[in-house]
C-alpha cells in the first residue's frame, strides 16, 4: 500500500513537457483566428436521430476513432439528468410518472421548454457564472468585513438568465451599465461583476497613499478586475503579464497594462441607486438643492408658491419643537470618578466635566450627583467639543470619537451598607448615531455594541434617556451615573455634562443645534430680522431634508465606482490616474504610461481605443464593453458557447475554459466549436436557444453506461464480483476498445456522470425533505450562527452551532451568504468553490473526509428526520414510504432486493435511518 | 451537469487521493497504462518514477506566530540597541512605518544569554528553547514583501501575498500523498482562541483538490473534527443502526458500481466511508493524552491539575496551550500524518492573544514566547528521544518582525524588512546560524542577498526530496508552484 501512495503521489511531479516550446511571434493560434461557420460535416447514412447539427460533428469524430455513439437513455434517467442540469434539483416523482407517461413526440421538448422557462433555472445558472467571476460576500484578506450589499449583483444575474438576457447585452451591462444604459438605474447592480473579488482592506483602507504598500495594493486591486474580465469573457490569462511578456501567449506588458488604465479610475464600494426613474430624479434634484443652499442660503430664492408652503410647514415645524422641549438643568455632581488611575477629571465653569491624563483602552466613569428636582423623568448626556481633545473630541480616540458601551443609573443607598438601587432606563434618542453605533446600543444590555458619534466629530452631541418609572426618583435624592465604555481603543468621552428635566414624557433628543433651540424658544414678535431669516433658512433646510428622507431609500451594491463616500484613507480620484507599464510588475519600477484600450492579440479590432474624451473614466469601460462583444472578437463566443457546454457534459470542448491559450488544451471539437461559436453570435446571443440546442442532441441524451450486465441486487442472483477490476472483464469487447481509445470520453461515445456538486447534494436534499424556501432573491441566508456582526476584524461564525430549522436553512444555496474566509464545512467536503480566485471548473473530489460530512453533519441528518416525517405522512405502509422517500432522491423506484434491505433496516432502526442510507448512496449522489 | 469530470483515470486517482481508490484502483491504473501507453502529457508521471533526490525527511511541523512575533526581543541579539536604548531613532533612510513606529531605539524586553556548544544568545523569554539551542538552524535576515498582517500570513502560508493558493502544507500533501490513510495527510492545530488572520485561506487546498486542505483539530474539545461523529443532535442515530447501515450501505453501493462498469469513482465512494470510519477509531486515539506519562505532560507544560486560569495573559496557560498542540502534533506525526501546522496566537482582536504587540511587548510577548518555547523544546527533545527528529523538520515562523524603535511607548511597530525563521529536524544543520540582519536589526546586513520564505520553501521542499520546480499543479492556464518563480535552496543550513 506505501508503494502504491508513492506511485499514485509521484504523479504530482511532472514537468510540463509542452511549456518548453517556444513563445509564438504571431497570432497564429487556433483562438485567434478568425470565426468562420464551418460546413456540417456529411454523415450519410448514420443520420442522427434528431437531425441536430451538433450530433452531425460529434458523428463524424466518434468515426475518426471508430467509436459509436451510445443509445439514448430512458425516460426516467432523461429527467433526472435534465432537471438537476437546467435546475440544480431532482425532478418530483410526479413530474417523472407524467414525464414518463407522456406519449406525445414532443414530449422531450415540451420538457427542456418547462425547464427553461422556470426560475430555478436563473438560480442555477448564476451559481454557475459566479463561479467564474469569483463572487463572494465579504472583502477576505486579514479583515475579511461581511458585504451586506453583494447581492444585489447576484440577483442580477440570476434575472438576466431568466430573462434570457443577449449575450452582448449582458456583457455590457458587467462592465458599463452606467455608461451604455444611463437611462436605467435599474441595471446599476450588474456591476458588482469587477468588483467581486477580494478587497485588501487593511492595505487600502489603512494605509496612506503614496506609500509603497498602498500602491502595491492599488495595482494588485487592479490586476484582479483585469484578470477576472480577461478570464471570464475572452478565456485568456493576460496576467501572466503584469510582471513580464507573457511566455506562452502573445501578450504584451502593454496589452496588460492597457487593460489596467480601462479600470484606473474605479474603487470598490456601496454603490447608490434609484431603480424608479422618478425617485431618482426627485433624489437628485433636492441633494443639488440642499448641497446648494448649505453653501448659500440665497443661493435658489423660493417661488411664492413655495414661500407660502414653507410658512405653513414652519409654523407646524416650530409648534412641534415647542411641545418637545424640554428644560433641562444640570445636575449637581459631586464625584467623577474612573476605573484607570491616570484619568482625572476637571469641573468647568459650564457645568462640564473634563478627562485628562492618559486615557485607557477601556474605561468606565462613575458619576456622583444629588437631584434637585422634584422629580426626573429623562437624563440628557451632553458630549463636548473642546480644543484640549484628539481632533477636538468629544471623544478622547484619536480620531475624536467615542463608544458608550452601556450607561446604568441607580439610587445611592442613604447609608454605607444599603446597595444602590437600579433604575431602569428606555426610549434612548440622540441627535446623530454613527452608522452601525446608535444610541439604543447604549441601553440593550450588550458590553460589546455602543453608541458613536464619527464622523461628526469636533463637535457637541446629546443623547436622552427616559426614565422607566419617573417617580422613583424625588428631590434630595443622589444618583450614581455609570458610563461603560468598553469597545478599547481609547474610545472614551473626553468631556461631558449631565442634566435632568421634569418635562412628562415623551422626552427625545432634539436633532438641532442647542443654541438654536433657544432662539426659537422666543415668539415670532420678539424676533430679529436677521433671527427670523435664520430660522427660515434652517427650516427650510429641515423641510428639504425631510422631503428627502421621505423618499423611498436608496438601494445600495457592491460594485465598481468613480465617485463613492470615501472610506479613511480609500478614497475616488477625480479622474483615471496615469498607469505606467511596471518592469517587472514592481511599483518601483514605472516605465512608459498607456491609455485605455484591450489586446493587440486579436488582430480584427485595433486594440487602441479613440475616446473623444480619454480621460472619461466610463467610455473606457464601454469601449471594453464594445471590443469585447463585436462579432469580430473570436475569443468572446467561442469563450462562452465552450462553458455552456462545459456546464452541460462536465467538460468543455476546450477542457481549459479560463484558457484558450497555449497553456490551455486544444478543442477535441474545433469545427463544432466555432459552429456553434457563430450560431449563437449570428442568431442573437440567446443562451436558452443554445441550451436548447445542446440538449436535444442525440449527443447529450445518449446513456451515461454500457450495461453489460444486471446487477445482483437488481435480479437477486449470486453476489457481485469482488472487484469492478473484475467485473472489468465481463464486459463486451466494445466497451473495452471504447474505454481504452477515450477512457476519459472526450469524444462523447456516452454521456458523463456527475456527482452533485454542492449547492445540488444540499438543495436536492431539501427538496427531497419537503423543507426547500423557493422564495428568491434578498439579502443572503446566513446559514451560520453569528454572534457579532459588528466585529471590525475577522468576525467568527459557528456553522455547526446553526439551528438546521432556522427559516434560512430552507433556502437555495445560490441564496446563501457566502464568506471568503469562513467556509461551510458541508458544503467545502463537497468542493464548493474557493471565491478567492475565479472557478471555470468545480472540483469533484471522493474523500473520507467527505464521507464523514455526508454521513454525520447536522443539517443532513436534520434532513433524514425531516424526509421520513415527509414520507410517513404522504404514503401508507413501510414499503411505500420507503419507495417514496428513494424516488425522491434517486427519481427511480428501488428494486426488489433493495426494497427488502431498507425495509428491513426501517425496521430495526427507524425510517429516518434508513433515510440516511439512502442520502449516503451512490445512486442519489451522482447522475446517469 | 457541471460537476467536474476527470480528465483522465490518472488525474482521477490523484482527486482521490494517493492511496484511497486502494489495490483495485492501482490494478486499473496498470491496465490502462498497457492499453494507452504514454496518454495525456501533460502530468504524465513516467519521467518520475523515483523521487528528485533521496528524501532527508518526511514530515514537517510548522510553528506559526500568528499577529508577528519580535525576533529583537526572542532572537536576534542586537548589543547596539541596548547601548542606544531610548535616544531617538535614526535609520539613515525614510522609513515607512506601518503605524507610528519610528519612536527611540528601543532594548530588548528581556535579557540575552549563550546556550549550548553554539553559544546561541537567546532572551529569557525563550529561556527553554537553549536546551535544543544546539539543533537549531537560525536565519535572521528573512525579508517580506508588506507590513499588512493578512498579505504577510499568505505569504508565509501559501508562498503568495494574494488568497487563493495552497497552503504549503496542501503542497505537501499533494507531492508525497499520505503515510496513513486513516488519517488527514495535513492537520491545522489553530489557536483556539480564533483563527489568525485569513482564517482557512491560509491551509486551503485552493485549486489543488480538496483531501490537501488541512484538517483543522481541536483537541480536547466536544467535536475535534467537524463531523467525525453523528451530531449530537441527530438522536435517532444509535450504536447498531451505524453498524448496520455501514453494511447495508456498502452492499447497495457496490450493487450499483457494479452495475455502471467503468467509473472508478463509485467504488471509491464505498471505499471512503470504510476510510472514514477507520478515521473516527483512529482519530480519537491519536489525540488522547491520558496516557502519556506525568513527567512528560509536565515537560510540554501540559498543567491536568488546573482547571481554571486567570482572566489576564499568563505563561502557564499558555504553555498548557502550545504544549498540548505540541503533544498532539507528536502523536500524530507518530502516525503518519505528514504535515502539521500549530498556531499561535489569534487574529487582531483585543485584548491581545496574539503576537501584534504594537502597545507593550512585555505584556503580550512575555506569556506567548514562554509558552510557546516551552512546547517547542519539548518537541524537539521528545522527537529526538524516540528517534522521529532525524527525517522530521520543524519550522518556527511568524509574518513579519518588529521594528528596532518603539511606537512611542511600550511597543514595536511592524518590520517587513527583516525577520527571524527557525529550522530544525531532518537534513538541517544543527546548532547554525545564517544570514544576519544589521546593527538595528532593521533591515538584512547584506541587503543584496536577503532570504525569502520562497527559499524557506524551496530547501525543506528538498529536503523532502521535491525539487520545488517541478512540483506543479497547472491552474487557469499557468504552472503553479509553492515558490511562485523563485526560490533558492539554502546550502548553509543543510546537513
Amino acid at each position: 500500500m506505501k508503494l502504491l501512495a508513492t506511485v499514485l503521489s509521484l504523479a504530482a511531479l511532472a514537468v510540463p513537457a509542452e511549456a518548453a516550446s517556444a513563445k509564438p511571434s504571431s497570432t497564429d493560434w487556433w483562438s485567434l483566428k478568425p470565426l468562420v461557420r464551418p460546413a456540417v460535416p456529411p454523415i450519410g447514412n448514420q443520420q442522427s436521430a434528431t437531425g441536430n447539427p451538433i450530433d452531425a460533428f460529434i458523428l463524424a469524430k466518434l468515426r475518426e476513432q471508430k467509436l459509436t455513439p451510445a443509445p439514448s437513455a430512458d425516460r426516467g434517467t432523461l429527467i433526472r439528468r435534465l432537471t438537476f442540469d437546467l435546475h440544480g434539483l431532482p425532478p418530483s416523482p410526479e413530474e417523472v410518472d407524467q414525464f414518463e407517461q407522456d406519449a406525445a413526440p414532443q414530449a422531450y421538448e415540451r420538457l427542456v421548454e418547462r425547464l427553461l422557462a422556470s426560475p430555478r433555472y436563473g438560480e442555477r445558472w448564476a451559481r454557475h457564472w459566479l463561479d467564474v467571476v469569483h463572487y463572494g460576500e465579504s472583502n477576505g484578506f486579514g479583515m475579511d468585513r461581511p458585504r451586506l450589499q453583494a447581492w444585489p449583483y447576484r440577483d442580477y444575474v440570476i434575472a438576466a438568465l431568466n430573462a434570457d438576457k443577449p449575450y452582448a447585452r449582458f456583457v455590457h451591462e458587467q462592465l458599463a451599465a452606467d455608461a451604455m444604459f444611463p437611462e436605467d438605474a435599474s441595471l446599476v447592480p450588474a456591476l458588482g461583476f469587477a468588483a467581486a473579488g477580494p478587497f485588501n482592506q487593511s492595505a487600502l483602507v489603512e494605509q496612506v497613499d503614496g506609500t509603497d504598500c498602498k500602491r502595491m495594493a492599488l495595482n494588485l486591486d487592479r490586476d484582479d478586475m483585469v484578470a477576472s474580465t480577461a478570464s471570464t469573457f475572452l478565456s485568456l490569462t493576460v496576467h501572466c503579464a503584469r510582471c513580464h511578456e507573457h511566455k506562452f501567449d502573445p501578450i504584451s506588458q502593454q496589452d496588460y497594462y492597457r487593460l489596467q488604465a480601462v479600470f484606473a479610475g474605479v474603487g470598490r464600494a456601496e454603490r447608490t441607486f434609484d431603480a424608479d426613474p422618478q425617485v431618482r430624479v426627485r433624489r437628485t434634484g433636492l441633494r443639488g438643492l440642499i448641497a446648494d443652499l448649505e453653501k448659500n442660503p440665497d443661493a435658489h430664492p423660493p417661488t411664492a408658491a413655495e414661500r407660502g408652503s414653507l410658512a405653513t410647514a414652519q409654523r407646524a415645524w416650530e409648534k412641534s419643537l415647542a411641545a418637545q422641549a424640554a428644560n433641562w438643568t444640570p445636575l449637581s455632581i459631586e464625584q467623577v470618578t474612573s476605573t484607570n488611575s491616570t484619568t482625572t477629571f476637571t469641573k468647568l465653569d459650564d457645568g462640564s466635566w473634563l478627562a485628562t491624563g492618559t486615557a485607557a483602552d477601556k474605561d468606565v466613569y462613575t458619576v456622583r450627583a444629588r437631584v434637585t428636582l422634584p422629580a426626573i423623568t429623562a437624563l440628557r448626556l451632553e458630549v463636548l467639543p473642546d480644543d484640549r481633545l484628539p481632533a477636538r473630541g468629544p471623544g478622547r480616540q484619536d480620531n475624536g470619537n467615542l463608544h458608550l458601551s452601556e450607561i446604568r443609573v441607580s439610587l445611592a443607598g442613604t447609608n454605607v451598607t444599603e446597595k444602590p438601587k437600579p433604575i431602569a432606563l428606555r426610549n434612548a434618542s440622540a441627535d446623530f448615531n454613527q452608522a452601525g453605533w446608535s444610541i439604543e446600543r447604549a441601553l440593550d444590555g450588550k458590553p460589546e455594541t455602543a453608541w458613536g458619534i464619527h464622523p461628526q466629530v469636533g463637535k457637541p452631541h446629546h443623547a436622552v434617556f427616559e426614565l422607566a418609572q419617573p417617580s422613583a426618583v424625588t428631590n434630595g435624592v443622589t444618583l450614581i451615573v455609570q458610563l461603560d465604555q468598553l469597545h478599547g481603543q481609547r474610545h472614551l468621552i473626553g468631556r461631558f455634562r449631565l442634566s435632568a428635566t421634569d418635562k412628562p414624557q415623551p422626552v427625545r433628543a432634539p436633532t438641532l443645534p442647542v443654541e438654536l433651540l433657544a432662539k426659537l424658544a422666543r415668539p415670532d414678535a420678539e424676533r430679529t430680522e436677521a433671527e427670523r431669516k435664520q430660522l427660515f433658512d434652517l427650516h427650510r433646510l429641515v423641510y428639504l431634508r425631510e422631503q428627502l428622507a421621505q423618499l423611498p431609500a436608496e438601494q445600495r451594491v457592491w460594485a465598481i465606482a468613480a465617485d463613492f463616500a470615501p472610506l479613511r484613507n480609500y478614497k475616488p480620484t477625480k479622474e483615471p490616474p496615469p498607469i505606467a507599464v511596471l518592469h517587472r510588475g514592481d511599483i518601483k519600477q514605472p516605465l512608459a504610461t498607456v491609455g485605455p484600450g484591450a489586446l493587440a492579440v486579436v488582430g480584427t479590432l485595433p486594440a487602441e481605443f479613440a475616446l473623444p474624451n480619454a480621460q472619461d473614466e466610463a467610455a473606457r469601460r464601454a469601449a471594453l464593453a464594445r471590443w469585447i462583444t463585436a462579432p469580430e472578437n473570436m475569443l468572446t463566443w467561442r469563450s462562452i458557447v465552450n462553458r455552456v457546454w462545459h456546464w452541460h457534459f462536465g467538460r468543455g470542448l476546450v477542457d481549459t475554459p479560463n484558457d484558450f491559450g497555449r497553456m490551455g488544451s486544444l478543442p477535441t471539437h474545433p469545427e463544432l466549436l466555432d459552429w456553434l461559436a457563430v450560431e449563437f453570435r449570428d442568431s442573437g446571443g440567446s443562451l436558452k436557444q443554445l441550451h436548447k440546442l445542446i440538449v436535444s442532441s442525440a449527443t447529450y441524451r445518449q446513456k451515461s453506461s454500457i450495461q453489460s450486465s444486471v446487477s445482483s441486487v437488481q435480479t437477486g442472483r449470486s453476489p457481485a464480483p469482488a472487484s469492478l477490476t473484475e467485473h472489468w472483464k465481463l464486459n463486451t469487447e466494445y466497451f473495452q476498445r471504447a474505454a481504452a481509445t477515450d477512457a476519459s470520453n472526450a469524444y462523447l461515445w456516452r454521456m458523463n456522470r456527475p456527482r452533485l456538486d454542492a449547492e445540488a447534494f444540499r438543495d436536492a436534499l431539501l427538496a427531497a425533505s419537503g423543507k426547500l424556501d423557493l422564495t428568491m432573491g434578498g439579502p443572503s441566508a446566513m446559514q451560520f450562527k453569528f454572534d457579532d456582526p459588528n466585529k471590525e476584524v475577522a468576525p467568527r461564525v459557528d456553522y455547526a452551532a446553526f439551528d438546521p430549522d432556522n427559516p434560512a436553512s430552507y433556502r437555495r444555496s445560490v441564496y446563501r451568504f457566502l464568506f471568503r474566509n469562513l467556509n461551510d464545512p458541508l458544503l467545502e467536503a463537497l468542493d464548493a468553490v474557493d471565491p478567492s480566485l475565479s472557478t471555470p471548473i468545480r472540483n469533484s473530489t471522493i474523500t473520507p473526509l467527505q464521507a464523514l460530512s455526508l454521513w454525520n453533519n447536522r443539517f443532513v441528518l436534520r434532513q433524514c428526520e425531516h424526509l421520513a416525517a415527509r414520507v410517513e405522512r404522504e404514503a401508507t405502509g413501510l414499503e411505500a414510504q420507503i419507495t417514496r422517500a428513494f424516488r425522491l432522491l434517486c427519481t427511480r423506484a428501488p428494486s426488489r432486493e433493495e426494497m427488502a434491505l431498507l425495509t428491513e433496516h426501517a425496521h430495526q432502526h427507524g425510517l429516518a435511518h434508513a433515510c440516511r442510507v439512502m442520502v449516503n448512496l451512490n445512486d442519489f449522489l451522482f447522475v446517469n | 451537469m457541471s460537476a467536474r469530470l476527470p480528465r483522465s483515470r490518472r488525474e482521477f486517482l490523484w482527486q482521490s487521493g494517493g492511496g484511497l481508490g486502494g489495490l483495485a484502483l492501482a490494478s486499473l491504473l496498470a491496465s490502462e497504462q498497457s492499453a494507452a501507453g504514454g496518454v495525456t502529457a501533460p502530468n504524465s508521471h513516467s519521467a518520475f518514477r523515483t523521487p528528485h533526490f533521496p528524501a532527508r525527511a518526511k514530515r514537517v511541523v510548522q510553528l506559526f506566530m500568528a499577529g508577528a512575533a519580535s525576533h529583537l526581543d526572542l532572537f536576534d541579539f542586537k548589543p547596539e540597541l541596548v547601548k542606544r536604548d531610548g535616544q531617538p531613532s535614526d535609520f539613515g533612510e525614510h522609513v515607512e512605518a506601518f503605524q507610528d513606529g519610528l519612536g527611540p531605539w528601543k532594548k530588548p524586553v528581556w535579557e540575552f544569554r549563550p546556550y549550548g556548544q553554539s553559544g546561541k544568545m537567546l532572551s529569557d523569554a525563550v529561556a527553554d528553547l537553549g536546551h535544543v539551542a544546539d539543533e537549531l538552524a537560525f536565519i535572521h535576515n528573512v525579508v517580506g514583501k508588506t507590513g499588512v498582517h493578512s498579505q504577510a500570513t499568505l505569504l508565509q502560508a501559501t508562498g503568495f501575498n494574494l488568497p487563493g493558493f495552497p497552503g504549503m502544507g496542501s503542497w505537501v500533501s499533494y507531492g508525497l500523498g499520505t503515510e496513513n490513510e486513516n488519517l488527514p495527510t495535513f492537520v491545522v492545530l489553530p489557536d483556539h482562541r480564533g483563527l489568525a488572520s485569513n482564517g482557512v485561506k491560509n491551509w486551503d487546498a485552493a485549486f489543488l483538490p480538496q483531501q490537501h486542505s488541512g484538517t483543522v483539530i481541536y483537541p480536547g474539545s466536544e467535536t475535534p473534527i467537524a463531523d467525525l461523529f453523528p451530531h449530537k443532535k441527530g438522536e435517532f442515530v444509535t450504536r447498531d443502526s451505524e453498524a448496520a447501515a455501514h453494511a447495508m450501505m456498502a452492499k447497495l453501493n457496490l450493487a450499483h458500481a457494479t452495475a455502471r462498469a467503468g467509473d472508478d469513482r463509485l467504488e471509491s465512494r464505498i471505499r471512503s466511508y470504510e476510510l472514514a470510519a477507520r478515521m473516527q477509531l483512529a482519530a480519537p486515539e491519536a489525540l488522547d493524552l491520558s496516557k502519556e506519562p506525568d513527567y512528560l505532560l509536565r515537560s510540554y507544560g501540559i498543567d491536568n491539575s488546573r482547571k481554571e486560569w486567570p482572566k489576564e495573559i499568563n505563561a502557564e496557560e499558555e504553555a498548557d496551550i502550545f504544549g498540548r498542540k505540541c503533544l498532539v502534533a507528536r502523536r500524530l506525526l507518530e502516525r503518519g500524518v505528514r504535515f502539521v501546522q500549530i498556531w499561535s496566537g489569534n487574529d487582531n482582536g483585543f485584548p491581545r492573544r496574539n503576537w501584534d504587540s504594537h502597545e507593550d511587548i512585555e505584556r503580550d510577548h512575555g506569556p506567548l514566547a514562554r509558552g510557546m518555547a516551552r512546547g517547542a523544546s519539548a518537541l524537539i527533545q521528545d522527537l529526538k528521544q524516540r528517534g522521529l527528529l532525524d527525517d522530521t523538520i520543524i519550522l518556527w515562523t511568524t509574518e513579519f518582525g518588529r521594528m528596532p524603535s518603539t511606537q512611542g511607548g511600550k511597543g514595536r511597530d511592524h518590520n517587513p524588512f527583516v525577520f527571524t525563521n527557525w529550522l530544525c529536524g531532518g537534513g538541517i544543520k544543527r546548532g547554525v546560524t545564517h544570514g544576519e540582519s544589521d546593527q538595528w536589526g532593521y533591515k538584512p546586513l547584506n541587503r543584496n542577498a536577503p532570504t525569502t520564505c520562497y527559499d524557506i520553501h524551496a530547501t525543506m521542499l528538498h529536503l523532502l526530496g521535491i525539487h520545488h520546480e517541478h512540483l506543479t499543479f497547472r491552474h487557469n492556464g499557468i504552472d503553479r508552484r509553492l515558490t511562485d518563480v523563485h526560490g533558492d535552496i539554502i546550502k548553509e543550513i543543510l546537513a
